[in-house]
């Protein structure tokens, strides 16, 4: 085996290395072309990409239960968040538990009113996100009329802006984050339910799985980790505002497909999450340091997303999904067939289609 | 003598086929799946008016052998000809085979459930069909006299739903379809009696002889020998991949068929039941289950217990009742069960894993969630069960893709043997498997059982059974004979099959119609649902019942009335486009800005903006990605374009656009008028032949490309109608706002999803409801002035549109079939 095959091979079980490398790339172009590239101008981008990354490791979650769930609901989420946040704390530390404990409280809460709705009533996930959505939009109106004013606790601010020897403190939770959501994934019993349950329900629940208690389960830790976000947000811009959530659901989506987690379900890296969500802000941060307007740096980043499925998504899924038909829920009937080759996917090379005519 | 001389004469002409017009014929096919071959060098020639017996055990290669002829599968090696004249494959596919008269009625049924009958016709042979009102008269009358003319008195309704037939009603139309097709000369029929009764059967047998005596040619793939016998002119026995024998019917018997299929499946009994006590009793069946035999059934430890009968009259079921043990099934269990799949693919492996994985997943689930788990302890436990099983243990890195059927299998019983249950059930384990690992898993099989387990087993092959301890054969639903030692035999199990139950079906529709009546009430409830918030609008402020007071409130409804029309057809296709608000934004951004200024430009712009549009369904067909998330990173390209085209709200509204949304009757308001303008547009294209196979692609994928229809154009043509009905959108808002805002459309994205599904349309697709659609559009947006009227905040508007869409749908869940897993 060449070195060339075996890192072909070592890429497709470390599907973050692309992100990383995407990072690495940018970043030295950006180091050469213009000279205020350094090191803590990295450090800047990666404070910004921590609170992105502490909400796609939820979506992450969600997206690995399968079946193109996907959780809409974190954007108002983490915008109620950063209200409730000024609303229990008033800017005071003393208040400061019972501002955290709002947060997971607010987490725990949402996290169960989706779960409740996708897994007890059979709602399609991005329906019921959804809707959970439409209802969190409205407290947050409620509670921006309640706000007594816009001041954030001082340990909170010192958490969300802080650095530790010139390392921001947020990027050391979101890494601490990242690893401890590989540890889950990887060496955990939950992490392996999580795994099967997303690439073949039926044969998970025939494992004797019980899928609904692993699926509320990742709504939850999405809903909890984007509450968790948005209470630090909150503290890092100094206060709240309606539609502060909104980029992120896009990004969250985004950083974990980038990042390699597949986005039908099954396999996921936090890892990779955590460099697609730097990729994501470094090019968001290079397009502003061109001068881009924001008009063209929105159509980059929908672009950018698009290509990346386009080119990847497809193949990526196909060579560890050969046989499994794409939209299981579809085929009811006792016996799935293979799938037929069609016509206009000759070119392609599934094996299946594969001609060796002599 | 006269008797004997027409006799005689049928004879002549069934059985010289030499002297008919060859059809088609393949030579020396071979096809291989990795290291497997599922068929060698098979010959296969048929001639008019054949009828080719077509007979071989689970995984002989008759189904491959089939794609290979109908055109779905290309072989390894081999060619085909047709009357002689050889054809490359790379030139034949199904819609090649379909135009060369070649059809296939498959096992698994390809017809589109949420279609009438008459449209399936119509989606078989779309070339009749013209785009004017009346169309489908043409296919029901088809329908109608196809049916007819092969199952007399059959009683279908041509304009019913095929997901309110039967199995055996659709398997009718299905059959009745492939022969009605105008310049059919072969039609191949895979297991076409399995769910039909014996009348229908021989209505079935009745009608192929009559057609073959035309000259259609037929290959008729049966288990039920006796058939085949009785059918066929020409009987060919494929096994293990191989033509094992061709000939007449007349040299052969079922006796005969067997043998040469494959007679060496002959499982050594050697296992010696425990007696049967209460005390060792693991699993009891009760209730209506056994009520056909008077008595309870209780399984005992170390026992191994068939389960028999024809193919769907419950066996499966029970092995779900006893892995999950419902409230009131008449099963009841004391420990654990682990379950064995057959169906690998479906049900069985996680394609993602290696063989490793695969296996020890079975000991995670009982365990606690945040318990650690070891490569090191999991690799111990699979060796022990991989050794019994002869699994190699060297080869547990690598996917369990890249394992034959076979040891995929052994890998699924490794992993009961790992979770090491006392109770193990098994789904037709060996279907599709080799001899070699069938003989290692039946030896398995006894050891498992005397180390004191309970073994269910539900196997298709009769002669599996005869390794059992006791069998349970049924029949209807329930357990109609129980066989134990001697007593099993072939014979015996199929003599006991073939009880006939009719009273069960009664029941069933009777449960069917009572749900249906809740179902209507739910349909309803978009329309009553608008209704009531009119009444209440009213009853506030009777200004309201006034032309210009209703204009006032329904004007900004038909933007999003036309976002929905929009939405509606992506949801029908069984996606969601997150992208279509920000697209009728831009299209409001171009018509206020460029249109305004340059006209021809803008008029330019706005086509290039809908093909855009149209070509992200083709990219999302062709490329197999998620429409999700693709239209969300449009969006932010629509808004983007929006942005730099207009950085803050303006522009001006074309004098024409406002004209074109601003006139008056006396008697109506505009706005209803538009309103109702577009629910006809959306309807009409909905019933037109293009709607009908828009609405087959989102329900049933693979029978549309079986039926030769392009899955890439259709998703351009669904996504062009979609992207023209946003664009309207787009235009109606700059006409009602007189000015353009690229955020004006975003909030319309997700409202749009709500209304279509409020309206009743199914998120798995194929399944639309325009008027309800758009009745949820217009509901959703009165909720506003609605909470106005009521004086309550319009902070709750938003949560008043989320409870509403919560309330609906879970309504709809509480009356739909909840088929899919959680």
């Amino acid at each position: 085996m060449n070195a060339l095959s075996a890192f072909t091979l070592w890429t497709q079980k470390n599907r973050w290395i692309w992100a990383a490398i995407g990072v690495l790339l940018l970043w030295l172009v950006l180091s050469v072309v213009t000279n205020r590239f350094s090191l803590s101008s990295l450090s800047g981008i990666i404070l910004s990409a921590s609170f992105l990354t502490v909400v796609g490791i939820g979506q992450m979650f969600v997206v690995t239960t399968g079946r193109g769930n996907i959780d809409l609901s974190v954007a108002s989420v983490i915008t109620l968040s950063a209200f409730v946040a000024l609303l229990t704390i008033k800017g005071q530390d003393a208040n400061l538990a019972i501002g955290v404990a709002a947060a997971v409280l607010l987490g725990l809460a949402v996290g169960l009113l989706n779960s409740l709705l996708v897994v007890g009533l059979g709602i399609p996930a991005i329906i019921a996100t959804l809707a959970t959505g439409y209802v969190l939009a409205t407290a947050t109106l409620l509670s921006n009329r309640a706000i007594p004013g816009f001041a954030v606790s001082p340990a909170l601010k010192d958490l969300a802006t802080g650095r530790i020897s010139g390392v921001p403190i947020m990027a050391i939770m979101a890494i601490l984050g990242v690893a401890v959501a590989s540890f889950v994934l990887r060496y955990t019993v939950f992490g392996q339910l999580l795994s099967a349950v997303g690439q073949n329900r039926t044969a998970a629940r025939l494992a004797a799985i019980n899928n609904g208690r692993v699926i509320a389960a990742a709504f939850i830790i999405s809903s909890v980790l984007a509450s968790l976000d948005g209470l630090l947000l909150g503290a890092y811009i100094g206060g709240a505002f309606l539609e502060m959530g909104q980029p992120y659901l896009l990004q969250s989506i985004a950083a974990v497909v980038l990042g390699g987690t597949l986005i039908f379900g099954g396999s996921a890296t936090a890892l990779g999450t955590l460099f697609a969500s730097i990729l994501l802000i470094l090019i968001v941060t290079t397009m502003q340091i061109v001068g881009l307007p924001p008009g063209v740096q929105d159509i980059v980043q929908g672009i950018v997303v698009i290509f990346v499925l386009a080119l990847a998504g497809d193949r990526r899924w196909r060579a560890a999904h050969r046989s499994i038909p794409r939209t299981p829920q579809r085929r009811r009937q006792s016996q799935a067939p293979p799938r037929p080759c069609r016509s206009d996917e000759h070119v392609t090379n599934d094996f299946s289609c594969q001609i060796l005519v002599e | 003598m006269s008797h004997l001389a027409v006799a005689d004469q049928k004879g002549t002409a069934a059985m010289a086929p030499a002297a008919r017009q060859e059809i088609v014929s393949l030579t020396q096919i071979t096809k291989s799946f990795g290291p497997t071959l599922a068929n060698a060098e098979i010959d296969l020639a048929i001639s008019a008016g054949e009828i080719i017996g077509l007979v071989g055990g689970n995984g002989a290669g008759k189904s491959t052998l089939m794609r290979i002829l109908c055109g779905t599968m290309w072989p390894t090696l081999g060619s085909i000809s047709f009357a002689g004249q050889a054809l490359d494959f790379t030139d034949y596919n199904t819609a090649e085979a379909q135009r060369r008269g070649i059809r296939m009625v498959h096992q698994e049924l390809s017809l589109c459930a949420n279609l009438s009958v008459a449209e399936n016709f119509f989606l078989e042979t779309p070339q009749d069909a013209a785009s004017r009102p009346g169309w489908r008269r043409l296919y029901r009358g088809r329908a109608r006299s196809a049916l007819d003319a092969v199952f007399p008195g059959n009683g279908i309704d041509v304009d019913a739903q095929v997901s309110q037939l039967s199995i055996a009603e659709r398997q009718m139309v299905e059959i009745a379809r492939a022969a009605a097709t105008p310049g059919v000369r072969l039609i191949v029929l895979d297991e076409p009696t399995s769910s039909l009764d014996l009348d229908r059967s021989r209505q079935l047998r009745a009608f192929i002889r009559e057609r073959a005596k035309a000259g259609l040619a037929f290959i008729f793939i049966s288990h039920k020998l006796q058939e085949i016998v009785d059918i066929a002119s020409q009987v060919v026995v494929l096994r293990n991949g191989r033509s094992a024998w061709r000939g007449d019917v007349a040299d052969t018997s079922i006796g005969k068929l067997v043998q040469i299929m494959g007679g060496d499946t002959n499982p050594v009994h050697q296992h010696g039941a425990a007696a049967v006590g209460a005390a060792g009793a693991l699993v009891r069946l009760s209730g209506a289950l056994t009520s056909e035999l008077g008595r309870d059934i209780e399984i005992a430890r170390g026992e191994i217990v068939g389960l028999a009968g024809l193919e769907g009259s419950g066996q499966k079921d029970l092995l779900h009742a006893i892995f999950k043990p419902g409230k009131d099934a008449g099963v009841t269990r004391t420990g654990d069960a682990g379950f064995i799949a057959g169906d690998r693919q479906k049900e069985g492996v996680f394609p993602l894993w290696s063989v490793l994985g695969n296996i020890s997943i079975g000991s995670l689930a009982r365990r606690p969630a945040l318990g650690l788990v070891s490569d090191r302890v999991n690799r111990a436990a699979a060796a022990d069960a991989a050794g019994r099983l002869r699994l190699d243990e060297h080869r547990f890195g690598s996917n369990i893709l890249e394992f034959s059927g076979g040891n995929q299998q052994k890998a699924l019983v490794a992993r009961a043997l790992v979770a090491d249950t006392p109770i193990i059930l098994l789904d037709d384990p060996t279907r599709g498997v080799d001899i070699a690992t069938k003989q290692d898993f039946y030896r398995l099989c006894n050891d498992i059982a005397r180390s004191g387990r309970t073994l269910v087993w539900h196997t298709t092959e009769d002669a599996e059974l005869l390794a059992c301890d006791r069998v349970l054969v049924f029949a209807g639903g329930r357990i109609v004979k129980e066989l134990t030692g001697a007593a099993i035999t072939e014979a015996a199990i199929v003599g006991a099959s073939f009880v006939q139950q009719a009273d069960k079906r009664a029941a069933a529709a009777r449960g069917k119609a009572r749900v249906a009546g809740l179902a209507r009430l739910v349909n309803a409830a978009p329309f009553i649902g608008l209704a009531a918030v009119l009444a209440v609008m009213i009853s506030a402020n009777p200004a309201v019942a006034s032309i210009f007071g209703l204009d006032l409130l329904l004007m900004p409804a038909l933007s999003l009335v036309l976002v929905t029309a929009a939405q509606m057809f992506i949801v029908g296709g069984s996606e969601i486009d997150l992208g279509v608000g920000a697209f009728a934004g831009l299209v409001s951004v171009l018509s206020a800005t460029l249109l305004y200024d340059q006209p021809w430009l803008g008029a330019l712009a706005l086509l290039a903006a809908v093909a855009a549009y149209a070509g992200l369904g083709g990219l999302i067909q062709a490329r197999k990605i998620p429409a999700i998330v693709v239209t969300l990173g449009a969006s932010f390209i629509w808004v983007g374009l929006g942005y730099a085209l207009q950085p803050t709200p303006g522009g001006t509204s074309p004098e024409w656009l406002t004209a074109l949304f601003g006139w008056s009757l006396d008697f109506l308001p505009t706005s209803i008028i538009l309103i109702a303008a577009v629910a006809l547009v959306v309807l009409v294209i909905d019933r037109l032949p293009l709607g009908v196979v828009l609405r087959g692609f989102g329900n049933n994928p693979t029978a549309m490309i079986r039926s030769g229809w392009s899955p890439t154009r259709y998703a351009l043509v669904r996504y062009l109608i979609a992207g023209l009905f946003a664009a309207a959108a787009g235009l109606s808002l700059t006409a009602i706002n007189t000015a353009s805002d690229i955020n004006s459309g975003n909030s319309f994205t997700l409202l749009s999803v709500a209304a279509v599904v409020m309206g009743g349309c199914s998120l798995l697709g194929g399944i639309v409801s325009p008027v309800g659609a758009i009745a949820g559009a217009v509901t959703l947006s009165l909720i506003g002035a609605l909470l106005g009227t009521l004086n309550v905040s319009s902070d709750f508007n938003a949560a008043t549109q989320g409870l509403i869409l919560i309330a609906l749908l879970t309504l709809r869940g509480l009356t739909a079939d909840r088929g899919s897993e959680q």
